[in-house]
């Protein structure tokens, strides 16, 4: 557009320069003829703008001609006009020279080049508006089927229970991206689902073997004349169980929230159950000489299941207590927005980003199943909870920011 | 007592069938629902140890056609899964207890003496071992006739040794027992080691004898011999 501007402009330019220089030449053609055949200064009336000076010389000159531009010093506007020129020398017949100058004032002509672009510029540029103004609207209908399912697919979620609806469009190229997408997600849909299924299943399953392999080591410890050795297998035995048992309920626990199954919601106190859990660790926290402090500055309502809200608390404070040390200490903070749980510990040996995710334990503690941290994560994602931990002097904290349910009564007040 | 054993596992059934025979209770075993609805129609149970997920028919159908035939007799119900739901409908329709798969011997033990005991009024509220008296309805516990003050939970750890005398009583369900599923993920039970001790302490300073005993680094054994 600019290359273009600037070649017209040019263009433009060249033909008016090309105009005046043949009138100038056109002029000092006819006084040429004029001197030629009179041997006189002829008789001119200058046109306006024009200026005609004819010089007769006594002597021959070389053949001679050239047009240039030139400023001219005006003392009555105390400036410089521009001015184009033609010179001319030649000889008569009698061998004797003459020389036209004649200028021609190029201003107004300039004033003529600079209204035509000014004209070729509001043309051009209202041209290049209304083109991009078009473009951006048939951009916009022929787009909108595009955008529309770009817009659907991204809130996409393969743990909701609605397939991927991507609406019908006029466009054969955008009905064969939508019919992709559709099976695309249709098939990702019933994969997880599948998965999913399966994991509740085996879960289940899992639990009535496992409820045979203790009846049996519980019968089998029973058992008279038994010997140390014997007891201890059957010991291990049972731990070993115990522990597929607490693995298998989390994984159970982890996939029910998954499903909604915990869809009661009541409106709890989480300081209530803060206080009753750690009565619950009263007796480990003696046993490991840990002290508790407990600061609530709020009853900390919010709208949850009952059980779930049980479940996360009972797994932070086991957290806290677990990984403590002995005569270390647990301190839990209670506000309207957080509630927080510092306990101190050893440092961590991995990467606190692991922290939430299934089965990353710490290798000090290999009792540990390692899924009480992603089942807490689970349920405060679950609520629109946000769950963050900090460590600092091997001083572990876990706070939970939560929003409270709003008595209406009392916001009336 | 007499029990009936309503699970479709033949396995699982009979080590129930086993571990409450050495309890010294009469049991029957029932593999399906009509199985099931047959023996209760004939006989008359004390407690009925049901799964609710029965081949051919769900557990809590049992209930309610026991309830309208009204058949007596207390009902534990086992389940795999541990569902709320499940649950509050078993209490609903007449359920006596809840129990998830995979339980303790001692607990189911512990249930069954329960609900025996609250379905039986006539002086059933009282469990005499030895020199020992416990009240179950006041929760009050007599040694040779002198009032013994324990705690909540000592009552309940002396409660679930009676039920379970002469059995070894793993730490874990001990635990499991007094402080339900609330310190499922817990890894030490040590601290059940405390409790066992002040038990015993209280009941020797009361010249009763210590029947508590120790079962290498598994649990403990409530026995007089």
């Amino acid at each position: 557009m600019i290359a273009g501007g600037a070649f017209l402009y040019l263009s433009i330019k060249k033909v008016i320069y090309k105009q005046i220089d043949n009138s100038l030449i056109t002029e000092k053609t006819i006084i040429e003829d004029q001197i030629k055949q009179t041997d006189t200064i002829p008789d001119f009336e200058a046109a306006f703008g024009h200026q005609i000076e004819v010089k007769l010389l006594n002597y021959s000159v070389r053949n001679f001609q050239s047009i240039k531009d030139t400023n001219i010093y005006d003392q009555k506007t105390d400036s410089f006009i521009p001015f184009r020129y033609i010179y001319y020398s030649g000889n008569t017949h009698q061998k004797k020279g003459f020389i036209i100058t004649i200028l021609q004032l190029t201003s107004e002509k300039n004033e003529l080049l600079q209204d035509v672009s000014l004209y070729m510029f509001f043309l051009f540029f209202s041209l290049l508006l209304i083109s991009i103004l078009i473009n951006y609207l048939i951009a916009r209908k022929l787009w909108r089927p595009f955008y529309n399912s770009v817009k659907i697919a991204g809130r996409f979620d393969i743990q909701s229970d609605k397939p991927l609806e991507l609406p019908e469009t006029d466009i054969i190229e955008f009905n064969q991206l939508n019919e992709v997408f559709d099976n695309m997600t249709r098939k990702m849909r019933n994969d997880y689902l599948n998965l999913k299924e399966f994991s509740e299943n085996a879960s289940h399953e899992i639990q009535t073997p496992l409820a045979i392999i203790r009846s049996k080591t519980e019968l089998l410890m029973q058992q008279k004349k038994l010997n140390k050795e014997s007891l201890s297998l059957i010991k291990s035995i049972n731990e070993a169980v115990s522990r597929l048992f607490k693995l298998n309920q989390g994984l159970l626990l982890i996939s029910k929230i998954e499903n909604q199954v915990f869809h009661e919601i009541k409106l709890v106190s989480l300081k209530k159950i803060t206080v009753q859990g750690l009565e619950n660790y009263k007796e480990i926290m003696q046993l490991k000489n840990i002290k508790v402090e407990i600061d609530a500055s709020d009853e900390a309502l919010v709208e949850m299941n009952e059980v779930l809200a049980d479940v996360l608390i009972s797994n932070l404070l086991s957290n806290a207590v677990r990984f403590n040390i002995d005569g270390g200490f647990i301190r839990c903070n209670i506000d309207n927005k957080y509630l927080t749980i510092a306990n101190s510990g050893l440092p961590l040996s991995f990467n606190p980003e692991d922290l939430f995710r299934r089965f990353h334990k710490n290798s000090t503690n290999p009792q540990s199943v390692g899924l009480g941290l992603s089942i807490v994560k689970k349920i405060a994602d679950s609520y629109g909870m946000l769950i963050t931990y900090t460590c600092h002097d091997a001083t572990h904290e876990l706070k939970l920011q939560y929003r409270l349910k709003v008595n209406k009564e009392q916001s009336f007040r | 007592m007499k029990v009936l054993i309503v699970e479709d596992d033949r396995s699982l059934s009979r080590s129930i069938n086993d571990y409450l025979k050495m309890e010294g209770h009469i049991c029957e075993v029932a593999l399906t629902f009509n199985g099931a609805l047959e023996k209760t129609s004939v006989n008359k149970y004390d407690c009925i140890i049901l799964d609710i997920g029965l081949p051919d028919g769900n557990g809590l159908d049992l209930i309610r056609k026991m309830k309208s035939n009204r058949l007596t007799g207390g009902i534990l119900v086992l389940s795999a899964k541990s569902s709320l739901d499940d649950k509050l409908n078993g209490f609903k329709i007449g359920a006596d207890d809840y129990l998830t798969k995979p339980f303790h011997f001692a607990e189911l033990s512990a249930r069954i003496n329960s609900i025996y005991r609250r379905n039986n009024f006539l002086g059933m509220n009282e469990i005499t071992f030895n020199e020992i008296k416990i009240n179950t309805e006041d929760n009050q516990v007599y040694v040779k006739d002198r009032l013994l003050t324990l705690t909540k939970k000592e009552f309940d750890l002396l409660l679930f040794f009676v039920a379970n005398r002469n059995r070894i009583v793993t730490k874990e369900s001990i635990v499991e027992h007094l402080w339900g599923d609330n310190v499922i993920l817990t890894d030490s039970f040590d601290f059940v080691y405390t409790h066992v001790k002040n038990l015993r302490k209280k009941i020797v300073a009361a010249e009763g004898r210590n029947y508590i005993k120790c079962i290498y680094g598994f649990g403990y054994q409530f026995t007089d011999n």
